[in-house]
């Protein structure tokens, strides 16, 4: 796929009229990256895979608001943001993620029952519209038609307080959920404003940290004490590495943790790492291997098994063990030294600080 | 009133020292008596390992076989008892042939067993020593049923019952313990990895080979599912009466209290099952990232097979590593009979047949020249007498019981396949055999909403 090429795609896509045209564009563009995963570098592939997410979506949202107004309910009656959380809003999304999405809106002058009404019947034409495009709804049902993610600024202001107040383990989740969300479509000071809240409070709480690594110790790398990798012993998916959760979520969630305590806004796993040599937390020589095994676990998660289902692109993260090279699984394999010493690097430095 | 009982008490107090004195025992009859005492004690110990079985094979399997898989095993220990009365005990310890060559493949005589009332001095009577024996066929039977498990029909237990009971079970007895031609070449199995557990071992192997897998075991692919058993507190449970069975099992087959070598017996027995269940966690942790708990069972269980055969003859840190490599080997062994594709739902294979195997050969390698001596039962092992001898002789008791075993269970159990048929219908078996063998369910309340769906 030729830049000229692609720059033409996304613009089909930015000028689609039907929600069906952007399903069978998003078909296409799935029919060519996937003979493109092993010509690219993966940074390039995710960049490339991400903006035409970020397109499908953006014009998803657009033609909801089209909807609204063919349907006689205006336009909107306060600026908004459409939010992206998740792999979404780390600009990691594979060829097939599900949404995890928010809304936040101005505060109304006046009539906020009105307003929420409104933007309560265009999420839920965003997430049909997403839905056709093939996007399934995310199970933890955090989406912007869900009415605790709608929000206008002000009440987020609260919501958030309330997290940090009681840091249960649900409210920890959320909070995690929070710190990778970012604008997708819409007012982007809104965004700013939303995440002023987060961060804020994040400096009145340094004790949630603590609660935040706690809440993702869970997953552990897939690297036995032998060195050797650990499968899936049983079941359909005998035999396979979870890479999801195994490797990619691991570093996910280390590289996060640093990051937020730095107060560093960005969501991309890869932009956090860099901020976090510029702002001198890791040395630019760790950050290097960091980055390199993270790019590893990016590629083998792109090729995890995917398939088709209810027409929705779905994948379990998982890799089948006999897909992998023998170099690509000793690649694997120090890759996820690399992450099991990220891990406990961040374990150090958060019970250390705190204890 | 008073008056009255102050009498009674008097002549009471007169007549007891008086009484004893008239009985006087000799120093043999007590010495029968503590025998007689302690076996009996051995014999229930054993016994109530079913206890043990009826745990572990409900606890290993689904709630729809409950019922069954519980029931069988009182069902079966009952018609071994008749069977082992009638012919196994003949076979394996009648002596009316003792003095002519057959004595080394087979025992003869003592059919429905006739014993004495009373035994002579310093033995043991030999309704005990029948009692005992005849527990320890019942154990070997209910580890062959691990190889049967939520798939054979009902009869098919009760045909296999007998012929192993009568035949497959008494010869093997025979020729290590009985008398017969293994036990003239000093093959030592203490209180019987192989005679009880091999051979348990490899019925199951030969009934779940020929059985196939249960539904829904393996993938088209060749992948295996998990089938989680429903309750893994009765397998806990079942580890725990197995194993406290587990001293009269081993420290029993003394059969004499002596010198309170028993004791001995029993140290080295709690020493191999601690080890065994502490290496089968560690090498799970170690391997999947996870401390399994039916891994660690099976490796208790794997350290108390071993230990077995070697209990009477090794030094106590040879029982600690017969234990923990039992205990790895347990957790090998489970995942090999999977990848070849043999479903072995309470897991006999690995931990009576894998163990037991282990357990015999380890007593070539630990065994001391001392103990052997001292049991006039071959010679010591490879390390403390630097010969191969006695491990060749295991090796061949191994590899003789092995192919006797195998194919006896074959032909009887083919046989039947082929006469009566061995599994039952593939709708019986979704069903759940406590309904299509029994009528009912053994958890009747849990069951009925899966019936409903069924039905509808």
């Amino acid at each position: 796929m030729g830049d000229p090429v692609w720059t033409q795609l996304l613009a089909r896509i930015g000028s689609a009229d039907q929600v069906e045209e952007l399903r069978s564009l998003r078909d296409q563009v799935h029919e060519q990256m996937e003979a493109l995963l092993p010509t690219r570098p993966v940074e390039q592939f995710n960049d490339y895979l991400n903006e035409m997410h970020d397109a499908v979506i953006s014009r998803a949202v657009a033609l909801a608001e089209t909807q609204m107004a063919r349907m006689g309910m205006g336009s909107p009656p306060v600026p908004y943001a459409y939010l992206l959380f998740g792999s979404g809003g780390r600009k990691e999304q594979t060829l097939s993620s599900d949404q995890d999405s928010g809304v936040v809106y101005e505060d109304p002058v006046s009539d906020s029952a009105e307003v929420k009404q409104y933007f309560k019947q265009l999420t839920d034409i965003i997430v049909g519209n997403l839905q056709t495009s093939g996007y399934p709804p995310c199970e933890g049902n955090v989406l912007s038609n869900n009415s605790e993610w709608c929000l206008s600024l002000s009440e987020w202001r609260a919501k958030l307080g309330h997290w940090f107040e009681e840091p249960a383990w649900e409210s920890v989740r959320y909070l995690l959920i929070v710190a990778d969300g970012r604008g997708v479509y819409g007012n982007q000071d809104l965004v700013d404003a939303f995440k002023d809240c987060f961060f804020t409070d994040m400096l009145n709480h340094p004790i949630i940290v603590r609660r935040m690594l706690e809440n993702t110790m869970r997953h552990k790398v897939l690297l036995g004490v032998f060195g050797h990798l650990l499968k899936e012993r049983y079941g359909a998916d005998a035999g396979s590495l979870d890479i999801k959760y195994g490797a990619y979520i691991p570093m996910v969630n280390s590289i996060r943790l640093m990051s937020i305590h730095k107060g560093i806004r960005e969501t991309a796993t890869l932009e956090r790492i860099k901020r976090l040599v510029q702002t001198g937390v890791l040395p630019e020589a760790d950050a290097r291997q960091y980055e390199q095994a993270f790019r590893i676990f990016l590629r083998l998660r792109l090729m995890t098994t995917e398939r088709m289902e209810n027409g929705f692109y779905a994948n379990n993260g998982k890799i089948s063990s006999s897909k992998l090279t023998k170099e690509m699984a000793d690649e694997l394999k120090s890759s996820l030294r690399i992450g099991k010493r990220l891990q406990r690097l961040v374990m150090k430095k958060t019970m250390g600080r705190l204890m | 009133m008073i008056k009255k009982t102050v009498l009674a008490f008097g002549a009471l107090t007169l007549l007891f020292p008086a009484m004893a004195f008239a009985e006087d025992p000799s120093g043999a009859t007590l010495n029968m008596g503590l025998n007689a005492l302690w076996v009996m004690l051995s014999f229930i110990l054993v016994l109530l390992m079913q206890g043990g079985f009826i745990l572990l094979e409900t606890g290993s399997t689904r709630m729809k076989n409950a019922g069954h898989v519980a029931g069988k095993t009182i069902f079966t220990t009952g018609l071994a008892a008749i069977i082992y009365w009638a012919f196994g005990y003949g076979f394996a310890f009648g002596g009316a042939n003792a003095d002519n060559g057959m004595n080394a493949l087979f025992g003869w005589g003592d059919f429905f067993f006739d014993p004495a009332k009373a035994s002579v001095e310093n033995g043991l009577p030999s309704t005990i020593f029948f009692l005992f024996q005849l527990a320890f066929a019942a154990v070997s039977l209910s580890i062959a049923w691990g190889g049967f498990a939520e798939r054979a029909k009902l009869a098919s237990y009760v045909v296999f019952t007998v012929f192993f009971i009568a035949i497959i079970y008494p010869t093997v007895a025979h020729w290590i313990w009985g008398g017969g031609w293994l036990f003239d070449d000093g093959a030592q199995d203490f209180a019987g990895s192989t005679v009880v557990h091999l051979t348990g071992a490899l019925a199951a192997f030969a009934a779940t080979v020929l059985l196939k897998p249960r539904i829904g075991k393996f993938n088209k692919d060749g992948s295996a599912n998990e089938i989680l058993g429903h309750n893994q507190v009765f397998t806990a449970l079942s580890v725990l009466l197995l194993w406290v069975g587990w001293f009269g099992f081993n420290a029993g087959s003394t059969v004499s209290v002596g010198d309170g070598f028993f004791g001995f017996v029993a140290f080295n027995t709690m020493l191999g099952a601690g080890a065994g269940g502490v290496a089968a966690l560690l090498i799970s942790w170690a391997v999947t990232g996870k401390a399994d708990i039916t891994t660690m069972l099976n490796g208790t269980l794997a350290g108390l097979v071993a230990i077995t055969a070697s209990c009477a003859f090794v030094d106590p840190w040879a029982a600690v590593v017969i234990g923990l490599v039992a205990g790895v080997l347990v957790f090998y062994s489970v995942k090999f009979f999977e990848k070849i594709k043999v479903d072995d739902p309470i897991y006999a294979l690995s931990v009576h047949g894998a163990a037991g195997i282990w357990g015999t050969l380890a007593n070539g390698i630990f065994a001391t020249e001392e103990l052997a001596t001292r049991l006039n039962t071959g010679r010591g092992g490879l390390i403390d007498t630097g010969s191969w001898h006695q491990l060749w002789i295991q090796f061949e008791s191994v590899v003789v019981v092995g192919a006797f075993v195998l194919a006896a269970s074959f032909l009887v159990l083919g046989v039947m396949k082929l006469i009566m048929g061995f599994r039952v219908t593939e709708e019986q078996e979704i069903i759940g055999l406590d309904l299509s063998e029994h009528g009912a369910y053994g958890y009747p309340e849990q069951m009925k909403k899966s019936d409903k769906h069924i039905q509808g």
